[in-house]
């Protein structure tokens, strides 16, 4: 079964779904869905009918803008050679113009069908506000782990997972590092 | 409860209700294997329900070395985070600077020069050698034997010369830069090299002698943390891990990049899925890299290290990536996504460690106590991979 | 401070101080804690291991904070890590002593601005010895405790039982 078809026999199912050409990750073909009810029936198709049973990793995208200094703990001055109120050389640029910054997340999965060796990419986006996403846990058990840092450092919250909790933070951090707007607290350690 | 023979795997009832009249009431007991303890390869929590000495429940609890570099990556320029990558498998560099520097010459669309392209696979399948080493010491120390450990380091502190005749650095190396590899090897260094090879090939045999087929050790691996080979997939375990159940997928065969597809080496398959076969993979998985260092030695062209029109502060077009190698623990890929600036807009690393240490929650469910630190040094985790 | 011992005519006796004793027992065989934590851990490792011999010094491994003298923070210290590292602190028995491997260690290094790096290990228990080195060779762990062996030499066992740098504390929290 070649690329091609895999492609084929998704569009004719779900006629929700995009393949935008050129994909957007170079070299690999992305399937791009706009409803999110598609999510868990599409990924249940490929998994049984299309023999994708490997998932190489759940992560999402925050499509804000440019990362907010305020998620960084800097020191004013951390460089003694440098005159006084000099900027630091490690921050974020400004945006730049013309690119397409949303109040969106984008889940982005990857499947490999470890037999014909094909890779596929599967994108959805999603609101900001109340961002919730079926969980694929029941097909594939790698996404518990994997669905759990996600929400730990997005706030992306997955349904029907079995035990979505903190997995990479402390305790005490609140807040979604991963964020672009996220600003840090100060703790005790710093 | 019936137990029919010591190794295998046992049914647990409800342990806390009296199910005859002649059983007694038994409670589970919680053991905390701590951040600090010597045998979780780093700093790792475990909280183990036990009942007696089998494992009734196992939670791992990871974070303890969280350094936020996913979030780092995004106010560093291209070639500062290199510097960073080298210190999530930190026990092989090589390959972290390399699936980086694939992923953004992706975003760029360089072309790599030939010689670098050797220089890459010829310094990572050394750093596999290196890596797989390491394992083989402590992974005997898990189990009790502290003599191969010695026997491990004094050949790593080879390798360790020849990397740091190469780029300055025994550890962390950034060696594999952007457009290329930093400096060219000095005068004498494939000599050296071959030299090594040649040393190395006759301590093969020795390292069997000591572990492969000691009987202590294979009554202690052999038939513990056995994983078919849907359970590996399912739960995408990758590398040596994964080719232990049966499952042949090697990134370098699937999706070749640098210049594997003109290599000829074998992908060492093991059979059940216990922690002996996973052993031996990587036991096997030295000697052909051996071979993969000496076919590339001897093709080794002439030319440019470093590809041309990289810029000091690379500002690659809007666009997203995806690169994957197989590293010394399984399948690392880096998804990096683009916005046109100097830094990266987001960077996310796909981490064979974490993914491989989530199967302990399934595995060592039925298992005694002192299996748990063999499968636990088995799956071979380096913490600086799984909390990044 | 010159070593006094007077060796009698005969062979027999030698005089010197409590304090010297004291100190060249405890200075030669000091147990660290294994307790790496990351990328430094591993040339700790190496430092034990055949090349840079580290029995020689006397110094073997111990696995258990109530049977060592001496931390080797080696690695990253995170935030989530910082409450553990206080607690295996103040399990170890006087006296103890610590010593801080690499720039993580020493002063957050290359995490300088991340959110979950504790900006070093001098802001949870106090540090005798700081080694710089991303990671330090194994060779620079050994100058390290060869230092830290003259700073024991130095140190007044019969009069206090903590060093100097206890007494004060260096801790900010």
């Amino acid at each position: 079964m070649t690329f091609q078809e895999v492609l084929e026999k998704i569009k004719a199912k779900f006629s929700s779904i995009t393949v935008p050409e050129p994909s957007p990750v170079k070299g690999y073909s992305t399937a791009k869905l706009s409803a999110k009810e598609d999510l868990f029936p599409l990924m249940k198709m490929l998994k049984e009918d299309l023999g994708f049973d490997y998932l190489d990793f759940v992560t999402a995208v925050d499509w804000k803008g440019p990362v907010d200094p305020k998620g960084y703990i800097m020191d004013p001055n951390p460089n003694p050679f440098l005159p006084e109120g000099a900027t630091p050389q490690s921050m974020p640029e400004a945006p730049t113009p013309g690119f397409p910054y949303r109040e969106n997340f984008e889940v982005v999965y990857a499947l490999t069908n470890l037999k014909e060796r094909i890779k596929i990419f599967v994108r959805l986006e999603i609101p900001r506000s109340g961002a919730a996403v079926d969980s694929v846990v029941s097909l594939w058990k790698t996404a518990d782990w994997q669905e759990r840092e996600v929400f730990d450092l997005l706030g992306v919250i997955f349904t029907n997972h079995p035990n979505l909790k903190k997995i990479l933070t402390p305790d005490f951090i609140a807040g979604h590092p991963l964020r672009k707007d996220y600003a840090h607290v100060k703790d005790q350690y710093d | 409860m019936s137990r029919t023979s010591m190794t295998e795997k046992v049914e647990l009832a409800n342990p806390q209700e009296r199910t005859t009249s002649n059983e007694l009431k038994t409670d589970t007991m919680f053991v905390n294997v701590g951040p600090q303890h010597p045998s979780t390869h780093g700093v790792l929590r475990l909280g183990l329900t036990l009942s007696g000495e089998y494992i009734v429940k196992a939670e791992p609890e990871i974070g303890y070395l969280h350094r936020g570099t996913e979030k780092l990556c995004e106010v560093r320029g291209y070639h500062h985070c290199v510097v960073v990558t080298d210190r999530w498998d930190y026990v092989s560099a090589m390959p972290n600077n390399l699936v980086f520097c694939l992923a953004a010459e992706k975003l760029m669309n360089l072309e790599i020069p030939a010689r670098a392209n050797y220089l890459r696979v010829i310094m990572c399948e050394l750093n596999r050698i290196a890596s797989h080493l390491l394992f083989f010491g402590t992974y005997g120390i898990d189990i009790g034997a502290y003599t191969p450990f010695l026997h491990a380091f004094r050949e790593r502190e080879m390798v360790l010369d020849l990397f740091e005749m190469v780029s300055g650095a025994r550890m962390t190396y950034n060696y594999i830069r952007l457009g290329g590899v930093m400096a060219d090897l000095p005068g004498g260094w494939v000599e050296k090299c071959k030299e090594f090879l040649g040393y190395f090939k006759q301590r093969l045999p020795e390292y069997d002698d000591l572990l492969t087929y000691n009987p202590i050790f294979m009554d202690r691996t052999k038939n513990v943390g056995l994983i078919s080979a849907e359970l590996a997939t399912n739960w995408g375990l990758s590398g040596p891990t994964l080719r232990g159940s049966g499952v042949a997928y090697d990134a370098r065969k699937a999706d070749p990049y640098c210049v594997y597809d003109k290599l000829d080496f074998n992908v060492c398959v093991g059979e059940k899925g216990s922690c002996w076969d996973r052993y031996f993979v990587r036991v096997r998985e030295m000697a052909e890299s051996i071979k993969i260092v000496e076919q590339c030695l001897d093709a080794l062209p002439a030319g440019d290290i470093m590809a041309k029109g990289v810029a000091k502060m690379p500002k690659p077009a809007p666009g997203e990536a995806y690169a994957h190698v197989e590293g010394s623990r399984g399948d690392l890929g880096i998804y990096l996504v683009s916005d046109g600036g100097f830094n990266p807009y987001r960077m996310h690393v796909r981490a064979p460690s974490f993914i491989n240490l989530s199967i302990l929650q399934e595995v060592l469910v039925g298992l005694k106590v002192a299996d748990f630190i063999a499968v636990l040094g088995s799956t071979d985790i380096v913490l600086g991979e799984v909390d990044r | 401070m010159g070593v006094k011992i007077e060796r009698f005519p005969g062979g027999d006796y030698i005089l010197t101080t409590a304090d010297f004793m004291a100190n060249w027992a405890r200075e030669s065989s000091l147990w660290p804690l294994t307790f790496g934590l990351a990328c430094c851990a591993i040339e700790m490792m190496g430092a034990y291991a055949s090349r840079f011999d580290f029995d020689r010094f006397g110094v073997i491994p111990r696995p258990s904070p109530r049977q060592a003298d001496v931390m080797i923070i080696a690695g990253t210290v995170v935030k989530k890590m910082a409450e553990p590292i206080y607690r295996i602190y103040h399990q170890m028995p006087e006296p103890k002593f610590v010593i801080s491997m690499g720039s993580c260690a020493n002063c957050g290094g290359p995490y300088y601005d991340s959110y979950s790096v504790v900006k070093g290990v001098d802001k949870i228990i106090p540090v005798d010895i700081y080694i710089a080195g991303c990671p330090p060779r194994p060779e620079a762990l050994q100058y390290a405790v060869i230092k830290l062996q003259e700073k024991i030499r130095r140190l007044k066992p019969t009069q206090s039982n903590a060093t100097p740098d206890q007494e004060k504390g260096s801790r900010t929290w």
